[in-house]
């Protein structure tokens, strides 16, 4: 037991944050699409696509930030396409996000045999990693310097973006105009508020941030690409935008819930001997607790309402007795 | 003085429903009047000011805004030439509030960001103006229906609207929030607002407009001033004839009660009582017809007692065996038939074929069924005997129900539910949307239903229907029965009163009946 306290420490939670951060990104879009009433599935195609154009576009320019555009910019772009085909044939959203996320697993696996001859792990020694940035003075703060200082840009603006959506969302127009078409659509376009504008940006948007996500994975954590690296991260981002009611401010702190879980996992396997395929398992029960205190507090809502409505029918009625 | 509204040789014609909605309609309103917009469903009231507000494009005609000739392709263009609708179903988003709905699409910001306070002050000064107090920063949501429709006078009256429609306004509305409203849509004109007000309500038009026009059939058959003319007079001209129409039949010979609701208590879907403590018998041999404007509890109480939603409170008897706890299908056993209000989406299956549906709820028994197998050709020849029986126009057992008319449908559906003799029947809106011939064939079914012994519980919101149909008849307001008559002692003036949630206080009590007496 000792051990597992022993594990707390600010390295801990330094690489839940370093883990968190794609989930984060991803959740942040997954957020705007659903402030914006278009449910967004295609997020986990969107990471892996950026994942690995930002690898690839880090060796072809040379550059490793000029990797991190190509990536966001890819990523814009499949939500453009994706939003495209929602909103020009209403094809359902739950089925293109499906075929979106098969099509760039295969693609990938594609390109790489194509363009690097190589199927299962790719990467190349001239591929810089995003390089650390220190806070100056803040890192000389004792723990909290260790914790909040130390990681590469996508880290940092992770955190900007989230400040950024929630300033958006709830303090501009343009933020309130998406809002309003997410709850009722009909409200919006009744004051001449464009809804297929706005959806358009949230999906684009949406796939720009979970493809910076994707390149944080292949440039940022590592130097390297492989089959689905993605893993399932774009799957907890959705999640993490439910867990988070896909307010920013909780969606951040829902990855990073996330994050923790996964570092916690990877600490885990060193110090237990249970088997390391369980604990790896671990981030997935912890999604699937959030999703139940996400419906079980639906569903508690609904729960009061009732009761409210039949205790106020039972005096109701006692009082009609009385009379 | 030049008119506010001025339309002249309005048509349209609907091709895909083949209906002459708007023919050659004349419609004039006079700056700052209330000018009440009267007829039934389907007389082309909300066809005449969908066209004003750009809803729909008229086939033919003109229309004048303050004297000058105006194009309107869109309700934008309306909301331009100082147009607003208030609409039935508001558009408002919940989470919002007041001040955030009222501003929507015309928030002010500085810096790019938005100013809550300012916006707030905006409509508090525009509740000022027009005397309409609200709290500006209360989440639309929190809000009863009154109050949410008031926001939605002061969205349209924000936008600098001149011309206000309102669609069916009190459709939705508390006798009191009615009340309120009326004195709104004064204060408004006093204000130089102009506003035309859609109902089929009479009482309401007496109280509320200065003049008056009729529409029955697509066809505009006059305007009036409200002083000099009363509601049979409206009544007469929005019918088209001083009698009611009825169907012929014998003088109803109830039996034992089959079918008793005690205290019953359902909830709506939104999780508050539509149905609250409600009590009704209903005999073998009779129909008991129930008087309601449309959302007063009728379907949630259809619903509760085919098994289709829960009871919260009270119980339900058929032939003193309760169906507390018996699902759709073991209540259709025991003799439950249900004509559903939306033969689309429940009472068929569009996908499938005539015999299909004749089937439905029978597929387990043994006349059709042997082994799990379907056996076809009885299955055939039951829909067969449908068809004749009811003489469904056009249709071959194998035939999609799909490619049928309204009224052959409902003769499907109507076919099924009554094939084996039900002892209750519960028929909710079953002409809705019919055309005469269909009403006439429905009627007269559900009659030869009642002469064989069957209790027939008849929900409807058409007076005539409840009129030519029903031996006993009882008002639901607000999900509770709020008066009962023998069919020939009621008044369409009382039910009237009723079913708008007023009393009869005031009238002879003689003729108000509990539900006790009022059993023969």
């Amino acid at each position: 037991m000792e051990d597992i306290l022993g594990l707390l420490t600010p390295a801990l939670l330094n690489s839940s944050i370093r883990l968190a951060t794609p989930i984060i990104l991803a959740a942040l879009g997954g957020a705007i699409c659903n402030r914006a009433g278009v449910l967004n599935l295609a997020l986990e195609g969107k990471m892996l696509l950026g994942a690995f154009l930002g690898i690839l576009g880090a060796f072809f320019f040379a550059n490793t930030y000029m990797g991190v555009l190509v990536a966001v910019m890819a990523g814009g772009l499949l939500g453009a396409f994706f939003a495209f085909v929602y909103l020009k044939y209403d094809v359902n959203l739950i089925i293109l996000a499906i075929a979106i996320n098969l099509l760039i697993l295969e693609l990938t696996v594609y390109m790489m045999r194509i363009l690097l001859g190589n199927v299962g792990t790719w990467s190349d020694p001239s591929i810089q990693k995003l390089p650390d940035i220190e806070i100056p003075i803040i890192q000389d703060i004792p723990v909290f310097g260790d914790i909040v200082s130390g990681y590469n840009i996508i880290v940092y603006l992770s955190w900007f973006l989230a400040i950024a959506g929630y300033v958006v969302l709830f303090h501009t127009k343009f933020g309130r105009h998406i809002r309003a078409v997410g709850e009722n659509q009909d409200a919006a376009e009744a004051v001449g508020i464009n809804s297929r504008r706005i959806q358009l940006f949230a999906l684009v948007i949406s796939g720009a941030l979970a493809a910076l996500g994707g390149a944080f994975l292949s440039i940022g954590h590592l130097t390297l690409f492989t089959r689905n690296m993605s893993n399932g991260r774009g799957w907890i981002g959705v999640s993490a935008a439910l867990f988070g009611f896909s307010h920013p401010i909780g969606v951040f702190l829902a990855g990073l819930f996330f994050g923790f879980a996964d570092a916690f996992a990877v600490r885990l396997q060193n110090v237990t001997d249970l088997p390391p395929s369980l604990i790896q398992v671990l981030p997935h029960f912890a999604t699937l607790f959030a999703l139940v205190l996400v419906a079980l507090r639906e569903k508690l809502s609904l729960y009061m309402a009732k009761r409210r409505s039949s205790a106020a029918l039972r005096s109701g009625s006692e009082a009609a007795t009385a009379d | 003085m030049t008119n506010a509204v001025e339309m002249k040789g309005i048509s349209k014609f609907f091709a895909s429903s083949n209906v002459q909605a708007s023919s050659n309609v004349d419609f004039s309103v006079e700056t700052g009047e209330v000018h009440a917009l009267v007829g039934e469903n389907g007389a082309g009231k909300s066809t005449l000011m969908n066209v004003l507000y750009g809803l729909v494009e008229a086939d033919e005609g003109q229309i004048f805004i303050e004297g000058k000739e105006v194009k309107i392709g869109h309700p934008d263009d309306a909301i331009h030439h100082g147009i607003g609708m208030v609409h039935q179903h508001f558009k408002l988003v919940p989470s919002f509030t007041i001040a955030q709905n009222i501003m929507l699409g015309m928030e002010p910001s500085q810096y790019g960001l938005l100013q809550p306070k300012e916006e707030e002050e905006v409509v508090r000064q525009l509740a000022d103006k027009f005397g309409l107090p609200v709290d500006p920063s209360a989440r639309v949501g929190d809000l009863s229906v009154g109050m949410q429709q008031r926001v939605e006078i002061l969205k349209s009256l924000q936008r600098d609207i001149r011309i206000l429609i309102l669609d069916e306004p009190t459709a939705v509305l508390t006798p009191q929030e009615v009340e309120e409203l009326i004195q709104v849509v004064r204060g408004l004109t006093e204000l130089g607002q102009t506003v035309v007000f859609i109902t089929h309500k009479l009482v309401e038009v007496t109280k509320v407009a200065d003049r008056v026009s009729v529409m029955r059939g697509g066809k505009m058959i006059g305007t009036k001033k409200v002083a000099e003319t009363d509601i049979p007079e409206m009544a007469r001209m929005m019918v088209g004839r001083d009698v009611l129409f009825r169907v012929e039949k014998e003088a109803a010979n109830p039996g034992e009660v089959v079918f008793e609701a005690k205290h019953l208590t359902v909830l709506s879907e939104s999780g508050v009582p539509a149905v609250k403590d409600l009590s009704l018998q209903v005999r073998a041999g009779e129909i008991l017809g129930v008087a309601g404007v449309s959302g007063n509890g009728q379907s949630e109480l259809i619903d509760a007692i085919a098994g289709i939603r829960p009871v919260e409170m009270g119980s339900l008897h058929l032939e003193n065996d309760s169906l507390d706890g018996l699902d759709v299908s073991a209540r259709r056993d025991r003799g439950v038939a249900h004509i559903p209000e939306d033969r689309i989406h429940v009472g068929l299956n569009m996908e499938t074929s005539l015999e299909e549906n004749a089937l439905l709820s029978r597929e387990n028994h043994p006349d059709y069924n042997r082994w799990g197998m379907l056996i076809r050709s009885a299955v055939r020849k039951f829909a067969s005997s449908i068809i004749d029986r009811y003489s469904v126009a056009s249709a071959t057992p194998e035939g999609g129900i799909v490619t049928l008319s309204g009224g052959n449908m409902q003769k499907v559906v109507v076919g099924r539910e009554l094939a084996g003799d039900p002892k209750l029947i519960l028929a909710n809106q079953p002409t809705r949307g019919l055309d005469v011939g269909s009403i006439e064939f429905v009627h007269k079914t559900l009659i030869e239903a009642r002469d064989e012994g069957a209790a027939v519980l008849l929900i409807s919101v058409e007076l005539d229907e409840i009129f030519s149909l029903s031996d006993r008849i009882a008002v639901i307001y607000n999900g509770q029965i709020v008066g009962e008559f023998a069919a020939n002692e009621a008044t369409e003036y009382q039910l009237g009163l009723l079913m708008a949630g007023g009393s009869l206080d005031q009238e002879e009590s003689a003729q108000k009946k509990t539900p006790a007496e009022a059993l023969p």
